[in-house]
């Protein structure tokens, strides 16, 4: 089943059936918002925009909205708040962090002042107290129906939900585990959060599995807190980046002689990482990173395991202490900063061609040489990219023999283009072959 | 006797033609066989029947390429057997390998069925015996092994001719099963039925009223055949064995035809072209100095054709690479920067090929190490120093490592995790888990798409 993305907008205005409704609680809805976002798409060969909804929380009283990394991107160029009180108001973009699902929007404060219109922020509770079967409340517009609230129970508070692909095709859930809970999350309840009965938001609703009944997924309170303060303060999260795929040790401590509730197993080791250059190898044992033992025994054990190392500072050397076969040994690590496979991405109008920027990350997955060159992601039919042959797939090495070593050679070549049309020589690989294709006005 | 003689007679007489097909087809029929034999998988045998064409005095067959798949080795096709059409009868036969140069595998005949076979190289008339467009032309269909085999006509006349890159003629429909001889009116042979193109279609059904592309290919008849002079002259490179070896490799990966506006744009007038992806490491490309992006344009100083559709060049390279032997030399013009480089390339004997390498199989573990060959090498991009384990060739489907994960085609690197640096250290480690039956589980490092994984086998 493939996990589904859901928009969630918790909105005022519906007291829970409950006889007890709690001054926090009418708080929280009223710091429930419906977000409205224009953003810009690449594919297809041009630039094209789209609309969408999703839900926030103000949590700050400086009006700072948090919501989900797959509502609100850097793609958005216009972004609308609905307050609780129906008024709409524009706000900003101040960060995102795909690998959370999070991301922190700011209201235009001098317009509500102008306006005299005023709203009330949120206050979290501590996610790390909650207990499975404790009653919570997600607040949400799913399929479109404004001011949805339903009732559920923490299913269970440390779910492991990776996904490679999650938020918009980007990574997301390796350094975070996730709340479950059956309250009703559908599509349409994204960013909204989940809150307890004494309205303390202590998760923002995220996903949920499409088809099942009542398997939703929050990002835990505590998560968000840290990850906003941290996108309000540098308008990104910087994570440190080694190269190690963990796999769930599960039942393998015999056979690897390991003494109760350590290890954590290496299944693959990026190529060209900075774990490969300090030899660390598949199938090798972590016992202690900087001397702290690790025990990832279980699935969920993975992430906090992977934000230990992700937390350190970029370029700081970290000690792996290893198990390989009977010897134990100490390598040092130096992390680099953590890319995500997807790169920027970009429109080349006059070629019809949109393309995303090959990253590091996408040039290990597929084992490229390195991280030069432009992957298709759309052309426009009709258009010279597409008359050519170039398809979705080609990673664009080399135009008119310059090799594109970033979006911004590329750009001035299109801009060349644009100004004086010329036959231009395309150079693109394919899984691994070359082909080479003429793009002519 | 006579009826040839009448043959030579009435060879230009059109309106009397007709009367003398019931012999003509009488005499070639001989030269057609069914070959049945069995591919021995680790776990099945399975059945196939292909059609061939004999092809000298001593009950050589020739078979299309898609008669066998190249990945299962000579020693897992096992009891050959030849029938004649319409005949139950069978004679055992030898396989005697498959040709690099034109992919037909080669068998022969046991001696008992020589003498009731006859040549289709008795049936080679004038040496420019050639189709041409219009031309009626006939060869014959095989039925099913239920049926005996029975031949049947098949005609058309020939509505197309083409070089993609061998000069290939198109029928109105099909004229032969895949594999057999084809013949004009007067009984000479021109060609020898290929493999049948796909034909485009589109399926309504009552679920899609819109219609879905399909494309359909006919597997027992074809419309298309390679004329008798891309035949003739290969009939005589039988196998010397099962691997066909010599092998020549010039050792270039992923050529790609350049396509005619970028052949303009290059200034490569009226020819075609073609660029090499990949320079293998330790190869004669390699050796030769060519450089990968290189563009082929000449070979031996002749500048290549011009093909349509242009990726026929490819096929033409790789045929022209294809017929010459280890120890010759390539003289290659390619275009690099801009600039011609002359090239002159040694090839060499190929590395060893996956089907001639040994392997073994596991029956309690549920899995066939292969030895880790070259070419295992080249698609999982890893260098020669770090060749090394062995590659899972067979998975048995849950099987005790198939339920682990493990999958045809993952390179085992190490087993019980000490790494397994030959063929030799890894089916003596394998052998003795799978004679020790007090093991409960054994543990693999395997490599796929470049990402490692720990396997944990369960044997209990």
């Amino acid at each position: 089943m493939l996990p589904a993305l859901l928009v969630a907008l918790f909105a005022a205005g519906v007291a829970p059936a409950s006889a007890a409704m709690s001054r926090g609680f009418q708080r929280v809805l009223d710091a429930v918002v419906r977000i409205d976002v224009r953003e810009v798409a690449f594919e297809a060969g041009t630039k094209r925009f789209a609309s969408s909804i999703g839900s926030g929380v103000i949590f700050s009283a400086d009006g700072l909205v948090l919501t989900n990394a797959h509502v609100v991107s850097p793609r958005a160029v216009e972004i609308n708040v609905t307050l609780a009180n129906l008024e709409r108001v524009g706000a900003t973009f101040v960060g995102w962090d795909h690998w959370t699902d999070l991301a922190v929007l700011r209201l235009d404060l001098a317009e509500m002042k102008r306006r005299g219109l005023k709203f009330t922020f949120a206050e979290f509770g501590d996610s790390d107290k909650l207990y499975a079967g404790q009653t919570v409340f997600a607040v949400g517009t799913p399929f479109g129906l404004s001011r949805t609230v339903t009732r559920g129970i923490i299913s269970n508070n440390n779910r492991y939900f990776e996904d490679s692909h999650g938020v918009r095709g980007y990574e997301t859930g390796t350094f975070n585990t996730w709340l479950q809970t059956d309250a009703a999350i559908n599509p349409g309840n994204s960013g909204g959060p989940l809150v307890t009965e004494d309205g303390l938001v202590i998760g923002i609703n995220a996903r949920g599995y499409i088809g099942a009944d009542n398997l939703g997924f929050a990002i835990p309170g505590n998560i968000a807190k840290k990850i906003a303060a941290g996108l309000v303060r540098d308008g990104a999260i910087t994570r440190s980046y080694v190269g190690l795929m963990p796999g769930a040790l599960q039942d393998l401590e015999n056979f690897y002689a390991l003494s109760t509730n350590t290890g954590l197993l290496i299944n693959s080791v990026d190529v060209g990482s900075p774990a490969a250059k300090a030899g660390l190898r598949g199938g090798d044992i972590v016992l202690a990173i900087d001397g702290q033992k690790v025990d990832g025994r279980f699935p969920e054990q993975l992430p906090p395991i992977q934000n230990l190392i992700a937390s350190r500072p970029v370029g700081a050397k970290l000690t792996f202490n290893l198990k390989r076969g009977a010897e134990s040994r100490d390598l040092v690590v130096t992390t680099e900063k953590l890319e995500s496979r997807v790169g920027e991405e970009w429109a080349f109008e006059k070629w019809g061609l949109s393309v995303r920027k090959v990253s590091r990350t996408y040039a290990r997955e597929n084992q490229l040489t390195d991280d030069t060159g432009l992957l298709v992601i759309g052309v426009q039919a009709g258009f010279p990219a597409d008359m050519a042959g170039l398809s979705r797939g080609d990673v664009i090495v080399k135009i008119n023999q310059q090799p594109i070593i970033n979006l911004e050679v590329a750009k001035k070549l299109h801009a060349e283009f644009e100004a004086k049309p010329e036959a231009t020589l395309v150079e693109a690989r394919r899984n691994r072959s070359v082909s080479l294709y003429v793009l002519k006005p | 006797m006579m009826s040839r003689f009448l043959f030579v007679l009435w060879a230009g007489a059109l309106s009397l033609r007709a009367a003398e097909l019931p012999e003509l087809w009488a005499e070639r029929v001989k030269c057609v066989v069914a070959v049945q034999f069995y591919v021995e998988t680790e776990i099945d045998r399975r059945d196939t029947v292909s059609y061939g064409t004999v092809i000298d005095n001593q009950g050589t067959i020739i078979l299309p390429s898609v008669a066998a798949n190249l990945r299962f080795a000579p020693d897992q096709l096992k009891d050959f057997k030849v029938f004649q059409p319409g005949d139950p009868a069978s004679e055992p036969a030898e396989y005697l390998g498959v040709d690099p140069l034109t992919g037909w595998h080669f068998v022969r005949a046991g001696e008992k069925m020589r003498a009731r076979l006859k040549p289709v190289t008795a049936f080679v008339g004038r040496a420019d015996a050639a189709p041409i467009v219009a031309e009626e032309v006939w060869g014959i269909g095989l039925r099913n092994k239920e049926e005996d085999f029975l031949p049947y006509l098949l005609s058309a006349r020939v509505s197309l001719l083409a070089e993609l890159p061998q000069r290939t003629a198109i029928a109105q429909q099909e004229i032969a099963a895949p594999g057999l001889p084809v013949f004009n009116r007067t009984g000479e042979f021109i060609g020898l039925a290929l493999s049948s193109f796909g034909q485009d279609f589109v399926q309504f059904s009552r679920n899609d009223r819109s219609g879905t592309p399909v494309m359909l290919v006919n597997v027992e008849e074809s419309s298309a055949f390679l004329v008798a002079s891309e035949v003739l002259p290969y009939l005589s490179r039988v196998p010397k064995n099962v691997f066909g070896r010599p092998l020549e490799w010039l050792g270039t990966y992923g050529l790609q035809p350049v396509d005619p506006e970028v052949a303009k744009f290059l200034k490569l007038e009226n020819q075609s072209a073609a660029v090499v992806s990949e320079i293998l490491e330790g190869s004669p490309a390699e050796k030769a100095g060519m450089k990968e992006r290189d563009i082929i344009v000449a070979i031996n100083g002749k500048t290549l054709p011009r093909f349509k559709p242009d990726r026929a060049v490819t096929i033409f390279i790789d045929r022209e690479i294809d017929r010459r032997v280890p120890g010759d030399q390539v003289a290659l013009t390619v275009l690099r920067d801009g600039q011609r480089v002359e090239l002159t390339v040694t090839l060499v004997d190929a590395p060893k090929l996956a089907r001639e390498v040994p392997r073994r199989y596991f029956e309690r573990l549920g899995l066939t190490a292969r030895e880790f060959v070259f070419s295992d090498a080249v698609v999982r991009r890893a260098k020669v120093a770090e060749q090394g384990g062995v590659i899972a060739h067979f998975v048995k489907p849950n099987g005790p490592a198939g339920t682990a994960g493990l999958q045809t085609d993952d390179w085992i690197k190490e087993i019980d995790g000490v790494e397994a640096k030959t063929f030799l250290e890894a089916v003596t480690r394998l052998a003795a888990i799978e004679s020790d039956m007090t093991r409960s589980e054994f543990v693999l490092l395997v490599s796929r798409g470049g990402e490692t994984s720990v396997l944990r086998v369960k044997l209990k």
